[in-house]
């Protein structure tokens, strides 16, 4: 008798363990998304034929976004031989509306697998948009779900976010062409460090100004061009720094460890100076309430191209001779910058606040609400040591 | 108010409570049932002892011989006459005029050394003298292994088991004057363990060559072999080995006492020795070691360990066991220490993926997509489209042929075995793969898989492992990686509740012996292992002097 | 003896119980609990004074607890403070631990639910999670303190790994400026940098099964020592790589610093992944303590034997998991164990000390 309990009891245990495997969904079924591009609201092309059919929903078009799906379902056996096809390896989808929540899941009723974000790779965010809605109710969404990773990258884009999900290269997937270009940082510095949603986050909390690489598209193909500059206390985009700007940028903030600097010579032909090693140090000077800084930056390269039909000898005069002219050159893309940031934008995106949080905490406290225009009102002060160490493979004697 | 509110607020609600007693339920339950098996099949520790002796002693019901030669010639064959492959030759012995009976079972004495020297002997020079004092019988006669029996029975037994036997009229008792020497083969590498450095040497069927092989791996006056006699109907012989200044006289005692106490009416192979030793029925891991070879025992006896060797089986079990022994090989110790010490990782690591291989494969297809690198996840994504199956079916279709594939290739006979595996392992995994049952990388996960189960050098521990593994495929299919992880602890707290013969079963990772972890994942420089091992409490700690 | 039957742990076991038993949801959520309360980037030094702090609380348990030889704090506190009293403090340690038990496993359940298993009932992962649990517990001291000694050094080496990988996002400049507002918020974060240390109550059990009780200072010592200095790194890393005001708003800010990068090309690409499991694993441990001190009370209280007493723990500790209704809840439980914690060190050691020096010295009573 008590052990047909037991069975019983068992059998009544067998449907939890049938019905288990709640959360198991097949990878296949699933539609990861790599890319998400944020635009000015507007509706999608698709979406406005939809809407003349009936087919809406109560919104106001604050945003649109616009998810790259991939890999595209291939339909029946892998034919191998059949490469002639050019179909895109991706599918980008948009749509707009007011809650980048409610768009995905109003793309659940036009797909026929769930999307899901473990593999976002990038956001791109048109500078528009930005100019309209702030960043951060524009993260809001993807720091708090939970697939998304907080190691996304985020750009912003001069023209249209979603254009630069698109490519003109077959087999090739944007969004990883996007991940992928920071490995060019090695070479110069106008590729400036990725921002991901992690430190976004660190940075809009602390309402410092910050900047955001930007992101050009044109005929199918993207160019990092700059930088975005977002606003701390208002979360608004307010300007770009052009290439030479966003490079030189990097430099001061000592993230910068390559690129190369052409300038033109004595004969006014051009001259390029490949850096080797840049390093920067800010130093921040309290006299009397008045906050001034020093910026020393010393910088060890090589004479990597002329075009001068003079040659020039490999001697520690010419050595000193370029990197007079260097110099100069340096100073005025610096100049550039500085004008940039403390007159036009009126930003410190340079990290300048936060070395004087470091070395003078109490008087960081005071000035820590309008440090920007703080700021914009410091002396910044530059100092350069330029050394040339060689002249390439080449050795020329007088 | 609004404090009791809140309180109530939170008090959860009936479902929870239901839920509560069946959280309650099972543990109760579950330890029911293991109760109810466990005393089904009792332990090998707490067997009667008293029953065994019994009927022992029932089935040795003692009938002397009598002195009378014609008497004793016809209650010999009376019982055993019948069998129609005993010789009985019977021949007068000249010198003594008296007569004789030789006795032998087919096959098993050497005709030609029995009829020239033994017959020749006894026809013709065997004075009265020899045979005079039964006494001196036994110093006179010419052959080396010689025993009196005074018991027909026992003497019947001995005679049918193969041995040359001996009434001589006038003799109160039977005389065997030769071992048996039934066909043997020829002493062969150890199949099971095949290896590349180290001694060729396997265990054979006969106990006799196999303790022979224990006594010639060196010189000692301290290896000592103590025989029993098992099997209530048919009966063998055991031989306990042990190094008697080493070994642990308490698990000694408990050795003996198991042994002791083994019940069953005939044990065709140490299997079920092992088997009636063992302290835990219900546990899928062994707890005791088999192996065929020689040098495996006697470094399992210089560490303080016991070896049961049975008549009839090339496979001597060794007691206690510990998990890492089952990884290990004699060969880590041959080569030397840094590939011995790598190639211990890497099986270690082998029998890791070996188990949970296809469980991880489970629950990140079909629970966590997001922890797979994205590269991977797309070119997965690519390759299962199609595959109509979800993942746990995909893997169990695979992973099941597989199995079937491997118990075949043992059947089959020699010559076809390579083929089975290329048709089996290569054809049917790419037509599977092309006909879209299966994807490619699964292809690749099981046969890796596979692979690692293979790599395991006790055959027994491999088994175990690719049974388990099913069991883990079962628990990723339910929750994922949270049930991966709950089997794994799971069989953390089962191996470490487990003990063999006193041993806890994953020394000396836990209970941890520092010293032991020379020689665990990794394995020192001999010049460093001066000891034995901790765990096993010997006599003698010290390797050298 | 060859076979061991009695239910002691060695030296080294005792540390790593008490390791495994301090070692738990903490890892996931201090930083953020601490950076709250002092808002500033030194919590670091917060750690490192309430680690002190927890030191001298724990020696001053240990010597309590090497009076009595053999006795855990359920039995010796009968003969130190009286019959009614004792099992009154006894009993709400053991609800103590009950709550802690449940606390772990709730939270265990969120973090899985909302990165691992999402859309599976709440029931289904806490309750195999128990039972596994139970399994481990009815086989006593001896064998929990050898799972703990199995996993401990797998805990370590991945999450050391894990802080190892996350260097590329540490930046020491997120540290500075050191007590740059001052030591007040150093002093405010002290008290929930002593509530990571909740659990460590177990010392007064522990000591009566070690086999050489006088290493008790040694092993507890190390054991409480391994811990703070996790805690340690783990500060220093996820506010290094996160920064103090990010931290703040983070639930589980030590996933979010290991999710922030990517090893590409790597094969785990994600170390979420092996931290997620050594965490689950690490929860396991710090579950089974708290379930194996409960029952242990109880049954030494009332004189019950143990098995019974784990399988009636079993419901308790379910409901206990799931009384907390949303997150929130289950944060402000964790707030409330770890005052209770601190209630319960005052009425326990201290006030069970305090009365033995007055009975012994100044009754000359033979306690």
């Amino acid at each position: 008798m008590y052990r047909s309990y037991k069975m019983i009891f068992l059998y009544l245990l067998l449907p939890f363990v049938l019905t288990g495997c709640w959360s198991s969904k097949e990878i296949e079924d699933l539609a990861m998304y790599t890319g998400m591009a944020l635009d000015i609201g507007q509706p999608a092309p698709i979406e406005e034929e939809f809407e003349a059919k009936g087919a809406e929903y109560s919104k106001h078009n604050k945003v649109m976004t616009t998810i790259q799906i991939v890999p595209m379902k291939t339909v029946g056996t892998k034919d191998k031989n059949n490469t002639g096809s050019t179909k895109k390896p991706y599918l980008n989808v948009s749509g707009s509306g007011d809650s980048i929540l409610e768009i995905f899941r109003q793309f659940s009723i036009r797909l026929d697998r769930p999307i899901i974000g473990h593999h976002l790779k990038v956001i791109v965010i048109s500078s528009k948009l930005l100019r309209k809605q702030t960043i951060e109710q524009m993260s809001d969404f993807v720091l708090r779900d939970n697939d998304i990773r907080p190691s996304t990258k985020v750009y912003i884009s001069q023209g249209d976010a979603k254009e630069t999900l698109e490519s003109s290269e077959p087999n090739e997937i944007p969004s990883f062409h996007i991940t992928g270009m920071y490995r060019n940082q090695m070479r110069t510095s106008k590729v400036l460090d990725f921002v991901t949603l992690s430190k976004l986050d660190a940075l809009m909390k602390t309402k410092r100004s910050f900047v955001l690489q930007n992101l050009v598209s044109g005929g199918g193909q993207i160019e990092f061009s700059g930088a975005g500059i977002i606003k701390g206390s208002s979360g608004h985009w307010i300007g770009n720094l052009n290439q030479e700007d966003a490079e030189c940028l990097a430099w001061i903030t000592n993230k910068g460890k390559a690129g190369a600097i052409k300038a033109y010579d004595w004969d006014n032909q051009p001259l390029t100076y490949e850096i080797k090693s840049i390093k920067s140090k800010i130093s921040p000077h309290v006299d009397e309430g008045k906050i001034s800084f020093k910026v020393h930056l010393a910088v060890e390269g090589r004479l990597i191209e002329t075009w001068n039909k003079n040659n020039i000898p490999s001697t520690n005069y010419y050595a000193e001779k370029t990197s007079k002219i260097i110099e100069e050159k340096f100073a005025k893309m610096v100049q550039a910058l500085m004008n940039k940031l403390q007159s036009k934008y009126k930003v410190d995106v340079a990290g300048f606040g936060n070395r004087l949080a470091i070395v003078y905490p109490s008087v960081w406290k005071q000035v820590e609400d309008d440090w920007d225009d703080t700021f914009s009102r410091s002396e910044v002060n530059f100092t350069y040591d330029i050394s040339v160490t060689d002249f390439g493979s080449i050795t020329e004697t007088e | 108010m609004s404090f009791l509110s809140s309180i109530a607020h939170h008090i959860p609600d009936w479902i929870v409570f239901c839920q509560a007693l069946i959280a309650l339920l099972v543990p109760i339950l579950a330890t029911r049932i293991y109760k109810t098996l466990h005393s089904f099949v009792g332990t090998g520790k707490n067997l009667d002892t008293n029953k065994v002796s019994q009927t022992l002693e029932s089935t040795r019901a003692a009938t002397p011989f009598s002195g009378d030669y014609q008497t004793d010639l016809q209650a010999i064959l009376s019982k055993i006459g019948s069998n129609s492959d005993l010789h009985t030759r019977e021949f007068p012995l000249t010198k003594l005029n008296a007569r004789g009976t030789l006795f032998c079972v087919d096959g098993m004495q050497n005709e030609r050394i029995l009829n020239m020297k033994m017959m020749e002997f006894l026809m013709f020079k065997a004075t009265g003298d020899v045979l005079a004092e039964p006494s001196k019988a036994e110093d006179l006669l010419p052959f080396s292994s010689l025993s009196t029996i005074s018991d027909i029975d026992n003497f019947n037994r001995s005679v049918l088991f193969g041995h040359a036997g001996l009434l001589i009229e006038g003799m109160p008792h039977g005389l065997l004057i030769e071992f048996p020497n039934g066909a043997n083969r020829s002493i062969d590498e150890p199949v099971s363990e095949a290896l590349i450095r180290g001694p060729r040497l396997g265990f054979s069927e006969v106990l006799s060559e196999n303790t022979s092989m224990l006594r010639r791996q060196g010189f000692s006056d301290q290896l000592e072999m103590k025989s029993y006699l098992v099997g209530t109907r048919l009966q063998k012989d055991l031989v306990i080995a042990y190094m008697k200044d080493i070994v642990n006289p308490d698990l000694l005692q408990e050795v003996q006492t198991r042994v002791n106490n083994l019940n069953s009416d005939f044990l065709a192979d140490s299997g079920y020795i092992e088997q009636l030793i063992e302290d835990n029925y219900l546990s899928p891991f062994q707890q005791v070691q088999n192996t065929e070879r020689p040098d495996r025992v006697i470094n399992a006896l210089l560490e303080g360990r016991i070896a049961i060797l049975l008549d009839g089986t090339p496979f001597a079990l060794i007691v206690p066991v510990t998990f890492s022994m089952l990884l290990q090989t004699p060969e880590d110790y041959y080569e030397r220490w840094i590939p011995g010490s790598l190639l211990r990782m890497l099986r270690f690591g082998a029998a890791f993926v070996a188990l949970m291989g296809p469980a991880l494969y489970i629950s990140l297809i079909a629970f966590h997509p997001g922890l797979i690198p994205t590269e991977l996840a797309i070119s997965i994504i690519e390759t299962r489209q199609g595959v109509p199956f979800p993942a746990l079916i995909e893997v169990l279709i695979l992973e099941v042929s597989i199995e079937i594939l491997r118990e075949a290739g043992i059947r089959l006979p020699k010559p076809i075995g390579p083929a089975m595996g290329i048709v089996g392992g290569l054809i049917i995994g790419d037509a599977a793969v092309q006909a879209g049952i299966v994807s490619p990388f699964l292809v690749i996960v099981v046969a890796v898989t596979a692979i690692s189960s293979f790599s395991i050098p006790t055959y027994s521990a491999g088994v175990t492992l690719r049974l388990l593994r099913f069991v883990s495929m079962m628990f990723a299919a339910f929750l994922g990686m949270f049930g991966t992880i709950l089997f794994f602890l799971l069989l953390c707290s089962h191996l470490t509740k487990l003990k063999s013969f006193g041993v806890p079963y994953l020394t000396p990772a836990s209970p941890f012996r520092a010293t032991d972890w020379k020689d665990l994942f990794f394995r020192a420089p001999l010049s460093l292992m001066k000891r034995r091992p901790a765990m096993l409490k010997t006599k003698d700690s010290k390797r050298k002097s | 003896m060859f076979n061991r039957t009695d239910d002691k742990i060695t030296t080294s076991q005792a540390g790593v119980f008490l390791t495994n038993t301090v070692l738990g949801a903490g890892i996931l959520t201090m930083p953020r609990s601490i950076t709250q309360d002092m808002k500033t980037p030194d919590s670091w030094l917060t750690i490192l004074l309430g680690g002190i702090i927890v030191m001298l609380a724990i020696l001053l348990m240990v010597k309590l607890s090497q009076q009595f030889p053999g006795q855990t704090v359920f039995q010796y506190a009968g003969r130190i403070a009286g019959k009614f009293p004792s099992k009154v403090l006894c009993l709400l340690l053991v609800v103590y631990f009950i709550l802690i038990a449940g606390f772990e496993i709730r939270s265990l359940a969120e973090v899985t639910l909302f990165f691992l298993l999402e859309g599976t009932p709440i029931w289904a992962v806490i309750l195999p999670f128990i039972w596994v649990g139970t399994y481990l517990v009815l086989g006593g001291i001896n064998s929990i303190a050898r799972v703990f000694q199995i996993i401990f050094p797998i805990t370590i080496l991945v999450l050391l790994a894990s802080y190892g990988f996350s260097l590329r996002l540490f930046d020491i400049n997120n540290l500075r400026p050191v007590l740059g507002s001052g030591v007040l918020p150093v002093l405010h974060g002290l008290k929930s940098s002593v509530l990571v240390y909740t659990g460590c109550e177990v010392v007064m059990t522990l000591v009566a099964f070690m086999q050489h009780p006088h290493q008790a200072v040694k092993a507890m010592m190390g054991g409480i020592a391994i811990p703070f200095a996790l805690y340690f790194l783990t500060i220093v890393f996820v506010i290094g790589g996160l920064t103090a005001d990010a931290v703040i708003t983070s639930t589980w800010p030590t996933i979010d610093l290991i999710r922030s990068f990517e090893y590409t090309g790597f094969f785990v690409e994600r170390l979420e992944f092996p931290l997620m499991v050594i965490w689950l694993m690490q929860m396991f441990c710090n579950f089974c303590s708290f379930f194996f001190q409960a029952s242990l009370g109880v049954s030494q209280l009332f004189k019950f034997s143990i098995t019974s007493v784990i399988y009636v723990m079993v419901p308790l500790i379910f409901l206990a998991a799931m009384v907390p209704k949303s997150i929130q809840d289950v944060f402000a439980l964790g707030d409330a164990i770890g005052t209770m914690g601190l209630t319960l060190f005052l009425l326990l050691p201290v006030l069970l000390s305090f009365i033995w020096i007055i009975r012994k010295k100044g009754l000359k009573q033979h306690v």
